[in-house]
This record gives C-alpha cells, structure tokens and sequence, in this order.
C-alpha cells in the first residue's frame, strides 16, 4: 500500500510529458492488490473500441487514481461497438458505466477514407464520409438515450502520408481535407447532445509527432497502433476529462516569485537587474507570464507566496516596465519570511477555497519538497530545467482543464479583489448587520434559463465546502430537472454595492405527496457570510408550501472531509428538527405549516 | 547473477505482475499464465525501453521465451555471461 502510494506520487511529482511506461505498468501492478486500501469511491468506464486497447489499461487505471478514484474498467470485445451499441450487451448494461469512452481508428472504421482512399471514385468518398458520420451519430444517439455517463470520443489523427503526395494539400478534394472535415462532423454531432466531449487525438499525434505516437509494427502485428507515447498521451488527455467532470480540477495558482515569475532575485538584484523582458533569458519569464495571465482570463485564481520583503515585490509589479502581471491581477498574496506551508494555509483560508484547489509553482528544490511534505493535497509544480521550457510545463499538467468556460470564469479575480473592498467595508461598520445594510445586497432567486444550465452545473461540479450532499450534475442532468414537474431547480444570484457576484446558488428540490426534499443545496464560498443561503432556503419553503401544497421540508446532510465546517449545522441553524443521524449524515425536517422561514432583513429579493 | 539477466527478469516480472522469482530459462509464454498475446506487445515495448533496443519485427515475434530473448539481445550486444 504504502508502495503504491509512494509511486503513484512520484508519477504525480513527474511532469506530465517526461513520465514512463513502466512506472504506470509498475503502479497498475501494485493497485490490483492495494488500490482497495486507498479507499477511493470507485469509478467505472466502459471502453468501446476497434483496436487494440489493452496497453492503454495501465496508464489509464492509474490516471483514475491519481484523481482519487478507484478504477474499474470494461472493454468490448474487438471492434465490437456497433453491435454491442445498437443490438445491446446485457454486460455492459449491467456495468453501468460512469463514463463512456468511444476510441476508434480510422483505418478500421473506414478503409476507404485512409488506406485505399485513391481507389475510390470521389462519390464514393463523400458517401463514405456520410456513412461514417451516420455511424457515429448512432452510436452515440442510442448511448446517450440508455446511459446518463457522460461520453469522450476521439476525433481522429490527420493522415501523415498521403497517396498524392504534395498534391494533396491542393485541393479540398483529397484526403487531409477529408479527414478534416471528418474531425469536424464528429465535433459539430458531440455538440447536439449532452454530455459527449471530444477527445483530441489530431492535437495529441501532431504535438509529438505521427510516427512518434503510431507504431506501425504493433498495428500490423497487433491492430495495436498507439506507440508507448500516444498511449501515456490518451491516458493522461483521458484523465483530465475525468478530472473536469468530477469537480477535481484545480482553482488557484500560487506562484513563486524569484527565479519563478523573473529571472534573479529582487532583493539582491533590484527591479533593474532582474531578468524580465522581450530578450532571452528574459523574454522566458515574460511568455511564463503570459500563460498565467490567459489562465486567468480561464477564471484561474492568482496568488502569490514568496519569501521577499513584501513592497520589493510589489514596487516590481507597480515599476517594472516589462511585467504583464499587475497587482490587480491577483486575488491575493503572502509575501514575508514566513514558512510557505503557513502562508499556503493562509491564502485558503483568506480566498476561502480548499488546499487541494491549489497549484503551487516553485523553483526551489527547498520549498516545492516542504509543500509535498506539509501539505500533501497542494498540486506543485517544481520549475527546473531550461527557462524556455516553463510556460509549456504549467500548460503540460492541465490541472485547470475544464469544460466549461462562463462569464463568471472570466471575472473571478476581479470578484476577489473587490472581496478585498468589502473587507475594507467591514472593518470600518459597527456592526455586522450594519454592514451588510449598507452593503445594498440583493438576492435574486429563480429556475435557470438556458444560458444558465452550464453555470450551474459547474456550481454542482466545483463546490465542495458549501454544500450540503455534494452531488454533482451534467448539464444533461440539470436540463432534465428542470424540465421535470415533479422537480425544481432554483438558482441564486448575488449583488451588492460593489459588485455582481453573478450566479452563486443552485439547489434541487424534488416533490412527492406534500413532502418536498431538498436534494441538493450549495453556494459558492466567495458569496458566503451575507445571508444569502438563508434567502434560498426561505424561497424553496415558500414555493414549496405555495407551488406545490408541501405541508413539509425535509433535508439531508451528507458528509465529507470537506463540507463538515461550513454546513455540518446548516439545517439546525435554520430550526429544522432533527429525525436521524448516522456517522455519515443526517436528516432534517422541517413543518411548513406550523412555521415559516424567514428572508433576510438586510437584503433585497428578486423572485423571477 | 548478471546484472542484465536481473534487469530482464525485473522486466518481465513488471510486464507479467508476477513475483520476480518465477522467472528463469524456463519462462516462455507456454509457462507463464499471463504471457498473452497482448502482455506480449507490452513485453515487446518494454524490452525496447530498457536495453535502449530497437527490435525486428521478425525479432519482436521469435521472443517468446527467456532463453530467446537472451538470445535476441545478444545480437544488439547485450551481454548475458
């Protein structure tokens, strides 16, 4: 156990593109005696493919384990999709796959579109194309319809030899134009329907290279066509699928300074000896920087630690003439001589955001082996090696892969700063009611509209402090809710005098006789401490009693590692009564004939 | 023992996620249980990234024993007296 453990940090610690083969095949070995004792929720994948997928199962197993999950995997028999799909396979009924992985070869799927693509008259091709296409949507039409696992399918590597040569690329007619447009037909498919992500397999064989990831004897002896390369490729792509739609993926990056965001160290260089600029070695800081700063516009969290004189730091942010990060980039930072596991604990509790949200980046052998140590749940990223290198290795981890991308993502550390005003606010109110009158909040509550699915399913996905059974939902899912009489799903939406706090609620709410039960309810931490979530709940009484003639509330806390501070007393603290309680949760009721909830005095609700 | 002749059976132990100590002259894939076709591609690979070979095809598919594969990596000069 310890074993397995041991290894699969050591995989972690590895950046992405320098891991090997064997220490996943090692790793795989281990968890099929060990992976039990990890105590990991299990999480099943069905596999359907036409080739050869074995060799993949070790690197995928451990990317499952590396995300906290306890693998189980199915695979079709061989090239077997179309008549386990259409025609049914008791098996993978029975399965019941959390995830759904569609990985298919051209060359199998369709002769014609590749290794005999000049024999065919071009009619043929473009029916080809059509029937491929038809394939596809079948397939994926009769899983969505049985399963409610989300579905990653791969689009397919560009041809890297092509029968005509350097006439190929004249003409749409020939075949990159057609593998192209074939790419583009899966992607514009996935799209109509819920919950099917495309796999980029085109990207992954043109970043290393076609003949690096193809390995052409194993597909002629094998039908196994994926090099050591493509297969830690697809399993780790694979894994940051499974990381987006789990809620694993990471919210904050806290970066180092010196040596990290410029070359050289400000206390002893001073701002114009530190490397930073549009000229080598500088120009590396620069492009590192201009990473951070379009993962921030993905809605990342910035902050930084650094063991400086804190106006050092800050005169370059301010000064600096080439620096692209500036102080109102950053939703905080901890810049003293303080140990940086402290000042770690400090930014969560000041962003108020889990460790294990956080990614630390670090030069220092010192300081990126104190974090691992101290605090194991942090994600470090240790920069070493040629300067040139840093920006692609932050890329290379993906640990802020998402699938979703909303208008709340971009404004998120402008949200943080204004955090920083409200605090301001708040030390200079008498009181904490006070504050919150003068802070003109205003709740406005309702059922989402479309374009508000996707942000709520991302609330499901990523909150895990303020909620209180931590279920999480697809848009698919959500759509369905609302969408069901016998259902509710309410969102909340914050403002006050200093900003839009945008859509930072969501709860479910089912209905059966004159009980309502409130499935889901969570809040995004930035909107906690104003009484927001005792709006929510007063509304979801009211409709329940009003809407649909419930005579009772009831509620459940489920337990985690993570939600316990927050809401373990949630319910109690709103006069629910209790009626049981085990190791795991507790069950709340709540009369709604004899009481009501009350809305908060100090603020405004919309009901929409 | 050699230490290329301790690295291989490590090799094959790895592949095969059987106890080091079963494999010797006579492991072959009539012997070893999980030395199927597929574990052979892994084998195949594996053998390639740590003796720093790049096999035949022809050599890919002749080893499926341990006396072969001592045979086949001598040829790429990798010594097993």
């Amino acid at each position: 156990m310890s074993n397995l453990k041991n290894l699969l940090k050591q995989i972690q610690a590895t950046p992405p593109r320098e891991r090997v083969y064997a220490d996943y095949l090692a790793a795989a070995n281990l968890a099929k005696e060990a992976a039990s004792d990890l105590q990991f929720p299990t999480l099943k994948v069905a596999l359907l493919r036409n080739f050869t997928i074995e060799p993949l199962l070790p690197v995928l197993e451990v990317e499952i384990l590396l995300a906290g999950f306890s693998p189980e995997i199915w695979v079709n028999d061989f090239d077997a999709t179309a008549s386990d799909v259409l025609g049914g396979n008791a098996n993978l009924e029975a399965f019941s796959p959390d995830f759904i992985v569609l990985l298919n070869w051209l060359e199998t799927l369709s002769p014609i579109l590749t290794s005999q693509f000049l024999s065919q008259p071009r009619e043929e091709i473009d029916e080809e194309v059509i029937r491929v296409r038809q394939w596809y949507r079948d397939i994926e039409t009769r899983l969505r319809n049985k399963f409610s696992a989300p579905i990653i399918v791969n689009n397919f590597p560009l041809p890297s030899e092509v029968t005509l040569g350097i006439l190929d690329t004249q003409d749409t007619q020939y075949q990159l134009h057609t593998s192209q447009m074939l790419n583009e037909s899966i992607l514009l498919d996935s799209k109509e329907m819920e919950d099917i992500y495309v796999m980029d397999a085109a990207r992954i064989f043109a970043a290393d290279g076609f003949f690096n990831c193809f390995n052409s004897r194993h597909w002629q002896m094998a039908r196994a066509p994926l090099s050591q390369i493509a297969l830690l490729r697809f399993g780790y792509e694979l894994g940051k699928f499974i990381r987006a739609l789990r809620g694993k993926s990471k919210k904050c990056l806290v970066l180092d300074c010196d040596n990290t965001l410029w070359g050289g160290v400000i206390g002893e260089d001073g701002v114009d000896g530190i490397k930073l600029g549009t000229t080598f070695p500088g120009s590396s800081y620069r492009s590192f920087q201009e990473e951070i700063l379009n993962l921030r516009e993905r809605g990342v969290i910035l902050a930084l630690c650094s063991k400086n004189n804190e106006q050092d730091v800050l005169h370059v942010l301010d000064a600096h003439p080439e620096i692209l990060i500036k102080k109102n980039h950053l939703a905080a930072w901890q810049i003293n001589w303080d140990d940086k596991a402290t000042n770690l604990r400090r930014l969560a509790e000041e962003l108020n955001i889990g460790l294990d949200s956080f990614v630390f980046v670090d030069d220092s052998d010192f300081e990126v082996n104190w974090i691992r140590e101290q605090l194991p749940e942090v994600s470090v990223i240790h920069l070493k090696g040629n300067t040139s290198n840093y920006r692609s290795l932050l890329s290379s981890f993906g640990y802020f892969d998402a699938l979703t991308f909303t208008s709340e993502d971009r404004r998120k550390n402008e949200m943080y700063g204004e955090a920083r005003v409200r605090k301001q606010l708040e030390s200079s109110a008498s009181s904490m009611e006070d504050y919150l009158v003068n802070l003109g909040l205003e709740a406005q509550i309702g059922v989402p509209m479309p374009s508000d699915v996707a942000r709520c399913s991302q609330l499901t996905q990523k909150t895990n402090q303020f909620n209180l059974t931590t279920i999480r939902y697809s848009e698919g899912q959500i759509k369905d809710l609302i969408d069901d009489p016998n259902a509710d799903v309410f969102y909340l939406r914050v403002k006050d005098k200093v900003a839009d706090l945008g859509l930072v609620g969501v709860a479910i709410v089912r209905y059966e006789a004159q009980i309502a039960t409130v499935e889901s309810f969570m809040m995004s931490c930035r909107a906690i401490g104003r009484g927001a979530e005792t709006a929510l709940l007063a509304y979801i009484a009211e409709r329940a009693k009003l809407a649909h003639g419930a005579n009772v509330l009831r509620a459940q806390y489920l337990h985690t590692p993570k939600n316990e501070t927050l809401v373990s007393s949630f319910y109690k603290n709103h006069d629910f009564a209790l009626i049981s309680q085990s190791e795991k949760d507790t069950n709340w009721i709540f009369d709604l004939q004899s009481s009501n909830l009350h809305y908060p005095q100090w603020m405004k609700i919309l009901k929409i | 023992m050699n230490t290329n002749e301790q690295l291989l059976k490590t090799t094959l132990a790895t592949v095969f996620n059987v106890p080091i100590d079963i494999i010797g002259e006579d492991s072959s894939m009539d012997t070893v249980s999980q030395w199927d076709s597929v574990k052979h591609l892994n084998l195949v690979l594996a053998i390639e990234d740590t003796f720093n070979v790049s096999l035949t095809e022809e050599q890919s598919l002749e080893i499926l024993s341990f006396p072969l594969i001592k045979l086949v990596l001598a040829e790429h000069g990798i010594s097993f007296s």
